[in-house]
C-alpha cells in the first residue's frame, strides 16, 4: 500500500513537471519560424562554416534534416566545438532567433552526432 | 562451393541434434513428462519454509554474538522466530516423517 | 562466404521457432522427448549462430570488401584489433552480437538448470526460444550482416571515435548485461507459466542476474572512462539517451537484486520481484531499441532506420506477455507474510526499491519525454541535464544514506534505542567529517557536502560490519585477524561481498560528487609562452608538433605544468585528422595526482593557423575514484559469486527429493 501511494505521488509529480512546461522544444529550420524563446535547433551543416568560435562567434547555416522544404537558416555560435562538427553533418544547438532571422546560441551548446553510414564515394582508391 | 558444403552440414547437424531424443528412443515406455505432483510441491515449499527459519535464527544469533542487535531486540525477535522454525519443522515432519525431522528439531532447541 | 552466414542465421530462425512452438507443446502437453527435442533446438541454435559470427569475423579479417557491412566499417589500414571490434560497430553486427550472447546465455542456462529444475526448464526453453526468435528475424529478414555488394577498393573505416580499446571491450561488457537480464526474465515466466509458487527459479538465476547487473554495470564505468578521455568534453556522462538506456536496466535490476533477498528470507514480495525482473529485461530491450533505432534526438543516431517498428512490437509483446503472466497467477503469488514494522531492514530494502525504481522511472521518462511530447503535443520537447541532476539528488542521495543503514537494521522489527545504538559511532564519524570538510571549503557545494557526509556514514558503518564480525570470530576461535577476517568473508560470501559492493558504490558518489561539485575550468587562446592559471596549476604552452600515425596525422600541443612553484612535468594535448575517414578527434591530456586522485584536464579546442591554441582546462578533484570504485564493484562482485560448498550441498539435499522423481518417467 506504501508503495502504491508513492508511486502516485511520483506519477502526479512527474506528470506536473512534463506537462508545466518542462524541456526545451526540439525543432527543424522550417519550425523556427515564427518562435520566440529558447529552442534547440536540430538541422544539418551546409557550405563552409566561417569565423571563430572562440573568438567573435562561427558563423553556419543549417537546413532541415529531412522533408522536401529545405529552409535555411544561420546561425552564430560560440564555444567549444565537438569533433564530428562538419559540414553535412547533422547538429543541434540551443538558442533564440533573433529579430533579423539569426540564431543566436547558448555558448557551448552544440551536440553532433557520428553518421550511421558513411559515403565511400568520399574517398578515391 | 566449399561454403555451401558447411552450410549443408550445418543443417545436417541441427537436425540430428533435434530429432535426437526421437532417435534414441523411438519407442518409448512412456513419454510423459513428469511434472511435480501437488504433495511434492508441498513438501518443497516446506522445505524452503524451513530453510528460511533456521537461516534467520542463525543470523539472528551470529548478529547477537557480533553485537550488532542489543540484548533487548535479541530477547525480543528471538522468541517468535523459534517459533516459526518450530512450525516449519512440525509441517516438514507431516509430510515427510523421517529421522531427519528429529535431528534437526534438536540443532533447533540448541 | 556470405551465404554460409546467411544459411546460419536462417537456421538459428527455424531452431529457436522450433524450442518456442514444440517447446511450448511440449511442456503445455507434457511431452518429455519433444521438450528435450526442444533444448536440444536452443542448444544447437548458440552452434549456428556461433558459426554465422565466425563467417563475419574471417570477412572483417580478411578485409573481404563484398560484405557490405564490412565495407563500411573496416578499411585496409585499421589495426587488426579494431578490424574485430569493428563487428559491432554498427547495427547489423551489433544485432547478431546480441543474438550470440542471447544464445550462449540461454544454452548455458538450459544446461546447468536441467537437472536440478526440470519441470521448470521445460518452460523456460520455449520464453528464451522467443526472444531468440524476435532477434534471428531481424536478422534474416530485416537488418542482415550478410547483404553483398561489389567490392570497393577499400572499405570506408571505422568511426575514429571507435578506434581505442575502450569501444573492444565495452559493447561487449553491455551486452553481456542487457542480454544477460533475459535469462532471469525467462525464468521468473518459466515459473509463472508452470503454476509453481517456490523460489527455484529465483535460487536458479541469482548468479545469473548477478553476472549480468556486474557487467552491465562495469560496461557502463568503462563508457563513461571512454567518454571522458576520447570524446574529451570534459566529463563522463551527459544524460544521454543512449547512456540512459544502459543505466534505467542496472537501476531495475539493483533494486531486483535487493528484492529477491527478501523473497529469499520472508517468502515476501513475490509479485513485485516478478513485476521487477520483467521492468529490467524490458528496459534492456527499449536500450537496445533506443540504441538502434533513433527515436530520440542523441549524440549517438539521429537517423531513423528500420528495425525501429520491430523493436517496439517485440518491446509490447514482452510487456503484455509479462503483465498477462502475472495477472493469471496473481492468486497463487500472493502470500501471508507481512511487513511487521516501518523500521527493519525489509522496510530498508523496500525503500531502497522504491527510491530505486523511482530513480529508474525519472529517467525514463526524461528519456522518453521527446517521443512522448511529440506524440502528444506535436512539437519534440528536449529535457536537458538540470532535470535528471535534480532528480539524480532527490533519490540518489536517500539511497547512499539508506546503503549505511539497511544492513545495521534488524530484520522484522528493530526498536529505537537498538537503532542509536548501532548508528552512534557512524552519524559520529559523518558529523565529523562534515564539519572537517565545511573548515576545507567544501560548503560551497550542498550537494556535494551531503554527499559527502553521507559517504562517511556508510563507509564508517560498512568497517564497523567487518570490525565486527571479525573480533567476534576471534572471540570464538582465538583466530590472528587476517585469518579470522578471511573466514569471516567466506563464510557469509553474500553478505560481505555485498558490503564490499557498497563501499564501491560510495567511492563512486565520492568520485562523483567531487568532480560535479568541487571542480574549477579556465580557457583562453594562448600562443607560445603564454600561460593559463586553474584550480591552484598553473600551465605554459610550450611547442606544437606534428607526426604521422598509423592511420591519422596527430596533432599535439606541448604544455608545461606547475603548481605551487613546483615542476609537475608536461602534458600534451591536440588533434587527429584521420586520412580515410575524413574525420577529425579531440585528444585530450590528462595528468593524474594518484596522490589525490586529482586530474588536470587539458583540451585543445581549436589550433590556429598562427601557432596559437585555444585551450580549456579542467580540475577534477578525487574523479579517479569513479574508475576505482569499478574495480572494488568487480571485486565485491566476484565474491558474492563465489560458490559456496555447504550453500550447494544445501541446495542439492532440498531439490533432490523433487529431483529423483522428475527424472524417472512415471510410470502408468
Amino acid at each position: 500500500m506504501i508503495a502504491l501511494s508513492v508511486a502516485a505521488v511520483l506519477a502526479i509529480f512527474l506528470l506536473y513537471t512534463s506537462l508545466a512546461g518542462g524541456g526545451t522544444p526540439s525543432v527543424s529550420p522550417t519550425e523556427l519560424a515564427g518562435k520566440t524563446g529558447e529552442v534547440a535547433l536540430a538541422g544539418r551543416v551546409v557550405g563552409t562554416p566561417t569565423g571563430d568560435p572562440h573568438g567573435a562567434g562561427m558563423r553556419f547555416v543549417v537546413r532541415d534534416i529531412d522533408g522536401a522544404n529545405k529552409q535555411r537558416v544561420t546561425v552564430l555560435y560560440k564555444g567549444s566545438v565537438p569533433d564530428m562538427f562538419r559540414s553535412g553533418r547533422d547538429v543541434v544547438v540551443t538558442g533564440t532567433q533573433q529579430a533579423d532571422g539569426l540564431f543566436v546560441t547558448k555558448p557551448g551548446s552544440m551536440i553532433t552526432k557520428c553518421p550511421s553510414k558513411y559515403q565511400a564515394a568520399d574517398t578515391p582508391a | 562451393m566449399i561454403w555451401a558444403l558447411l552450410a549443408a552440414a550445418l543443417a545436417v547437424a541441427v537436425v540430428v541434434v533435434v530429432a535426437l531424443p526421437f532417435l534414441r528412443e523411438p519407442a518409448p515406455a512412456s513419454d510423459a513428462l513428469h511434472e511435480l505432483d501437488p504433495a511434492e510441491r508441498r513438501l518443497l515449499e516446506a522445505e524452503e519454509a524451513r530453510d528460511r527459519a533456521l537461516g534467520a535464527l542463525q543470523e539472528l544469533e551470529a548478529d547477537h554474538r557480533a553485537g550488532q542487535i542489543s540484548d533487548e531486540d535479541y530477547r525480543a525477535v528471538v522468541g517468535s522466530l523459534r517459533r516459526d522454525a518450530a512450525d516449519a519443522l512440525r509441517a516438514l515432519d507431516r509430510l515427510r516423517p523421517r529421522a531427519a525431522g528429529t535431528s534437526d528439531a534438536e540443532a533447533k532447541i540448541d | 562466404m556470405a551465404e554460409l552466414g546467411r544459411a546460419a542465421l536462417l537456421l538459428t530462425l527455424g531452431l529457436s521457432a522450433y524450442a518456442l512452438v514444440a517447446g511450448g507443446y511440449a511442456a503445455w502437453r507434457g511431452r518429455r522427448r519433444l521438450a528435450h527435442s526442444a533444448r536440444n533446438a536452443l542448444i544447437a541454435a548458440f552452434f549456428s549462430t556461433l558459426v554465422a559470427a565466425l563467417v563475419l569475423v574471417f570477412a572483417f579479417v580478411r578485409d573481404d570488401f563484398s560484405f557490405a557491412y564490412v565495407a563500411g566499417h573496416s578499411s585496409r589500414a585499421l589495426p587488426t584489433p579494431y578490424k574485430l571490434s569493428a563487428f559491432w560497430g554498427g547495427q547489423e553486427g551489433s544485432l547478431l552480437l546480441w543474438l550470440l550472447v542471447l544464445n550462449g546465455y540461454a544454452a548455458l542456462a538450459i544446461w546447468l538448470a536441467r537437472k536440478r529444475a526440470k519441470d521448470l526448464v521445460v518452460w523456460v526453453t520455449p520464453v528464451l526460444g522467443g526472444i531468440a526468435v524476435g532477434f534471428a528475424w531481424l536478422l534474416v529478414a530485416v537488418s542482415s550482416p550478410f547483404d553483398v555488394i561489389a567490392a570497393p577498393a577499400d572499405g570506408s573505416g571505422l568511426n575514429p571515435s571507435l578506434q581505442n580499446p575502450y569501444m573492444v571491450v565495452h559493447p561487449v561488457a553491455l551486452y553481456l548485461g542487457y542480454v544477460g537480464l533475459a535469462v532471469p526474465f525467462a525464468f521468473a515466466m518459466g515459473a509463472l507459466l508452470s503454476g509453481r509458487t517456490d523460489e527455484r527459479w529465483i535460487v536458479a538465476t541469482r548468479r545469473w542476474t548477478i553476472v549480468a547487473w556486474t557487467a552491465l554495470g562495469i560496461g557502463q564505468l568503462l563508457g563513461a572512462h571512454w567518454a571522458y578521455v576520447e570524446v574529451g568534453w570534459g566529463g563522463y556522462y551527459a544524460w544521454d539517451p543512449v547512456e540512459n538506456a544502459a543505466l534505467m536496466p542496472w537501476l531495475a535490476a539493483t533494486a531486483f537484486l535487493h528484492s529477491v533477498m527478501i523473497q529469499e528470507k520472508r517468502g515476501m514480495l513475490r509479485v513485485w520481484n516478478v513485476t521487477l525482473v520483467s521492468l529490467a529485461f524490458c528496459l534492456s530491450l527499449f536500450g537496445t531499441f533506443l540504441t538502434r533505432s533513433g527515436v530520440v534526438t542523441s549524440i549517438h543516431s539521429f537517423t531513423k532506420s528500420s528495425i525501429g517498428p520491430w523493436f517496439l512490437g517485440f518491446i509490447v509483446v514482452a510487456v503484455v506477455f509479462a503483465v498477462g503472466m502475472i495477472w493469471l497467477r496473481l492468486p497463487q503469488l500472493r502470500t501471508t507474510a507481512k511487513l511487521e514494522s516501518l523500521v527493519s531492514r525489509e522496510a530498508a530494502f523496500l525503500y531502497n526499491n522504491l527510491l530505486l525504481v523511482a530513480l529508474c522511472l525519472t529517467i525514463l521518462w526524461g528519456t522518453a519525454w521527446p517521443m512522448v511530447s511529440e506524440a502528444v503535443r506535436g512539437e519534440t520537447m528536449v529535457v536537458g541535464r538540470p532535470y535528471f541532476d535534480f532528480f539524480l539528488r532527490i533519490f540518489g542521495l536517500p539511497l547512499l544514506l539508506l546503503m549505511g543503514i539497511g544492513p545495521l537494521v534488524a530484520w522484522r522489527r528493530a526498536s529505537l534505542r537498538g537503532l542509536t545504538r548501532t548508528f552512534a559511532w557512524p552519524a559520529a564519524v559523518a558529523l565529523a567529517t562534515g564539519v572537517v570538510l565545511i573548515t576545507l571549503g567544501a560548503g560551497s557545494s550542498t550537494p556535494g557536502l551531503v554527499a559527502y557526509s553521507f559517504s562517511a556514514f556508510v563507509l564508517a558503518a560498512i568497517v564497523h560490519e567487518f570490525a565486527r564480525g571479525t573480533s567476534a570470530r576471534r572471540a570464538l576461535t582465538g583466530e590472528p585477524v587476517p585469518t579470522a577476517l578471511g573466514r569471516l568473508i567466506g563464510r557469509n560470501r553474500r553478505r560481505y561481498g555485498g558490503y564490499v559492493v557498497h563501499a564501491s558504490i560510495v567511492l563512486l558518489a565520492i568520485g562523483v560528487a567531487g568532480s560535479s561539485a568541487y571542480d574549477s575550468v579556465a580557457e583562453g587562446r594562448l600562443a607560445r609562452g603564454q600561460s593559463l592559471d586553474v584550480g591552484g596549476y598553473s600551465l605554459t604552452y610550450r611547442s606544437l608538433g606534428e607526426r604521422e600515425g598509423a592511420n591519422a596525422t596527430e596533432v599535439r600541443a606541448l604544455l608545461d605544468v606547475r603548481r605551487g612553484g613546483k615542476d609537475l612535468g608536461t602534458v600534451q594535448a591536440g588533434k587527429n585528422a584521420y586520412s580515410v575517414e575524413q574525420q577529425v578527434s579531440n585528444e585530450v591530456g590528462i595528468r593524474t595526482d594518484y596522490l589525490t586522485g586529482e586530474d588536470l584536464f587539458v583540451i585543445a579546442e581549436q589550433v590556429n593557423d598562427d601557432g596559437t591554441v585555444f585551450f580549456r582546462v579542467f580540475v577534477k578533484p578525487l574523479v579517479n575514484l569513479i574508475w576505482l570504485a569499478g574495480l572494488v564493484f568487480l571485486l565485491g562482485s566476484v565474491i558474492t559469486l563465489w560458490p559456496d560448498a555447504r550453500e550447494e550441498r544445501r541446495l542439492a539435499t532440498r531439490y533432490a527429493s523433487a529431483r529423483e522423481r522428475s527424472d524417472t518417467p512415471a510410470t502408468t
